[in-house]
């Protein structure tokens, strides 16, 4: 029988992945991409792999289980993307998230992942920079951050080492099926596939209308801030505890003592350390498809980040960049297959791609081959969104 | 938040022109700079100036800065000195730093006139301390009066090579030599002529190869070009502690970008550079560019094009009729188009009309 051959139509971090994975499952795949190699999202982001930032359970499963996969990928790739597992933190701003802290801390310790509660003595001694009212905040011990691009590329350089073939700077115009295929009308031409793969991220809805599907995946847009080079203000990743109600809306009751437009642009503190001593310092999140950092949204950035390292204050901003998200109504990404046979979507990750990836392309090859998946693809499944 | 009609980034020639077309129509303007005061290269320019008796042939840069602060004074433009625009948003709100606290001032038209930079040479040796541009040069032995060595090699045959080295002879430095890879001078004949009475030596068909010493600039050697490749044996050794670039100027439009503008590339000003119209508005509705951001050229055509587009923006903003406004504007546009007059002047002419015909 010959090889199954598959396009992969999106070359960020998730359609790099998708891509690796396949050919490494034998099949004959091609990576095609409108721009380059991590052109939109996967370059205007941070490199997050985080559990710290998902729902206990299955969410959290999928995360840890990524993180294994990248530590065999830091291994098999020719590309150093810089992964490494520093831990990570979540900080609290009262008493009150001290408690609702202490809930989500059980129940992630009862679904396995290693984390704790750290009182403030604890907090301090590990991070002394942080500010002296915080009453403390919760320890994972086994997230990690990498660097964005270089995984793309790593993915992509590995997919042409398994004999895969890289269509850059080639739009997709449309997509037909022909005799249980497809033929991909792209700007160099056509492209045959038995399979194709929708990895277009917030694009995705767009190549999804070519065969008639409607995705419902939205722009939901972030911006990051780079600092000067100074020092490690924190020596891992920190957010704050409030960031998982920024993400997921759900705070219930509990409002954050925070500014108008902190809570309009849904901002909360994420802090990422970089080589460089450069940091990252997010996050926002807003619906748009705006590409431009703004004012309004940078000095909330700013403020929210002072409050929780003071010393920011005195360190200066010297970029400002905007990423979109793609997300779905219900924050689970899409990996699943749809009714169109030979048809997938693995798209919809909001800021959860670069965590994800790994995984989201292990499945997916999986589930092109039709063997059993390591996971239960129900949550992730399309068909979720159309009752 | 605070708001204005119009907000100029950068008090040089064309910012301050603009300011005071503007401020004399009635006008709500804020002009701001980075520096210390007012006036960007003209301060700098020790030198009388070419042209007719408009463009105030026959005075110098830094008399102009004067005349042109004190208008600006008399009539009341509000100037914040020390502030740094960090950024243009959206709904034209422009982003102050000053004295350490970040100011946002939203604005109907912004005017970016941030200038040129100069253009650095890669060789070998180039990042040791006493490689420097021109320009720099120019700034410590006008402005704060140091100078940055005892003898200097010249890289760069045009106006501003030929310029700052007599000024570096006349502020007591010695001159080794001035490198030009090109086979002729690029400066007007009345500036080379001087430097070459003084003794300067010209090496036309040259290329500076590397720049040695222990921690900064000792020797600088050189070597001649054969279809723009060094031809081995012809090296050329100078014991020099400075080694001056002047490779000529790329507009500064970082602003302008950020905005959104269209860019164009045009090598005969510079390269890279916002398109804009005949009165200076480019391609964002509201957003006005001038003076070197616009194509790099002289002081004069950046004063005259700040005023044309302060005229512009007086007009749009109501306060000149559409009849004063051209007559204003012909008059400034006929000046301009006599500033590039000439042989030298009509390459940046050609350049300046695909511009603001839509051709670049």
């Amino acid at each position: 029988m010959s090889r199954k051959k598959i396009a992969v139509i999106g070359a960020g971090v998730i359609g790099c992945s998708v891509a690796y994975y396949n050919a490494k499952e034998g099949a004959e795949v091609t990576l095609i991409d409108a721009g380059d190699i991590a052109d939109h999202t996967s370059s205007r982001c941070d490199g997050n792999v985080l559990v710290s930032d998902k729902e206990p359970g299955y969410d959290a499963g999928l995360t840890a289980r990524s993180q294994e996969l990248l530590d065999e990928l830091s291994r098999e790739l020719d590309y150093d993307f810089e992964w490494e597992r520093r831990g990570s933190m979540l900080v609290m701003e009262n008493e009150l998230e001290m408690e609702m802290g202490k809930g989500l801390c059980r129940r992630f310790t009862d679904t396995g992942i290693r984390c704790h509660m750290m009182d403030r003595k604890e907090l301090k001694e590990r991070e002394p920079y942080v500010a002296d009212d915080l009453p403390g905040g919760m320890w994972f011990d086994d997230d990690g951050c990498l660097y964005p691009m270089g995984l793309c590329y790593g993915l992509a350089d590995g997919l042409k080492r398994l004999g895969g073939t890289l269509s850059l700077h080639n739009a997709v115009t449309g997509i037909r099926c022909e005799n249980g295929g497809f033929v991909i009308r792209t700007q160099a031409g056509e492209i045959r596939a038995d399979v194709v793969v929708n990895c277009g991220g917030v694009r995705a809805p767009e190549l999804g209308r070519m065969v008639g599907l409607a995705i419902p995946i939205r722009a939901r847009q972030g911006q990051i801030l780079v600092s000067e080079q100074s020092f490690k203000v924190a020596r891992q990743k920190v957010m704050e505890f409030g960031y998982m109600m920024a993400k997921f809306q759900n705070g219930g009751e509990y409002k954050r003592p925070v500014t108008e437009d902190m809570e309009k642009y849904g901002v909360a503190l994420v802090y990422e350390p970089t080589g460089g001593d450069n940091f990252l310092l997010g996050s926002s999140r807003y619906f748009t498809e705006d590409l431009h950092a703004e004012i309004d949204v940078m000095r909330a950035i700013a403020q929210r980040g002072i409050r929780f390292f003071p010393v920011m204050e005195h360190i200066k901003v010297i970029r400002a960049y905007a990423g979109i998200r793609p997300f779905t109504p219900d924050h689970m990404p899409i990996v699943s297959d749809t009714e169109i046979p030979g048809y997938y979507i693995a798209a919809g990750h909001e800021g959860d791609g670069v965590g994800m990836s790994a995984i989201t392309g292990l499945l997916m090859s999986q589930l092109i081959a039709g063997k059993k998946t390591e996971f239960d693809m129900a949550p992730l499944s399309f068909r979720r969104f159309l009752q | 938040m605070a708001r204005r009609e119009v907000v100029i980034c950068g008090g040089g020639p064309a910012g301050l022109a603009a300011s005071i077309e503007l401020a004399r129509t009635g006008a709500k303007v804020l002009l701001v700079d980075e520096n210390r005061r007012p006036g960007g290269q003209l301060f700098k320019q020790i030198h009388k100036f070419f042209g007719s008796r408009e463009h105030n042939a026959g005075v110098r840069g830094v008399d102009i800065g004067k005349k042109l602060l004190a208008e600006t004074e008399a009539l009341g433009v509000e100037v914040w000195l020390n502030s740094s625009v960090t950024g243009v948003f959206a709904d034209k709100r422009v982003a102050v730093l000053r004295e350490g606290e970040t100011r946002v001032v939203e604005a109907e038209k912004v005017l970016i006139c941030t200038g040129g930079a100069e253009n650095s040479l890669n060789f070998e040796g180039w990042t040791l301390p006493g490689v420097m541009g021109a320009g720099a040069a120019q700034t410590m032995i006008n402005v704060n009066r140091v100078l940055p060595g005892r003898r200097v090699l010249m890289v760069g045959s045009g106006n501003v090579g030929v310029i700052v080295t007599y000024q570096l002879l006349q502020a007591g430095a010695e001159v080794a030599g001035i490198v030009e890879a090109a086979p002729k001078i690029g400066a007007y004949g009345v500036h080379a002529a001087k430097v070459r009475r003084a003794g300067v030596p010209f090496y036309l068909g040259h290329t500076i190869i590397r720049a040695e010493g222990s921690g900064k600039v000792e020797r600088a050697v050189i070597a001649a070009l054969d279809n723009w490749k060094p031809i081995p044996g012809t090296e050329k050794e100078f014991d020099v502690d400075v080694v001056c670039i002047a490779a000529g100027l790329r507009p500064t439009s970082d602003l302008a970008r950020m905005c959104g503008v269209r860019h164009v590339f045009v090598p005969e000003l510079g390269g890279w550079m916002p398109e804009h119209d005949d009165g200076m508005e480019t391609s964002v509705p509201g957003i006005y560019v001038a003076g070197d951001t616009a194509g790099v050229e002289e002081a004069s055509t950046a004063m005259d094009e700040g005023r044309l587009a302060g005229i512009m923006m007086a007009y749009r903003l109501g306060h000149l009729t559409e009849r004063e406004m051209r007559e204003k504007k012909e008059e400034v546009s006929g000046r301009l188009s006599a500033l590039r007059l000439g042989p030298f002047g009509e390459r940046r002419m050609n350049a300046k009309r695909r511009i603001t015909e839509g051709r670049a």
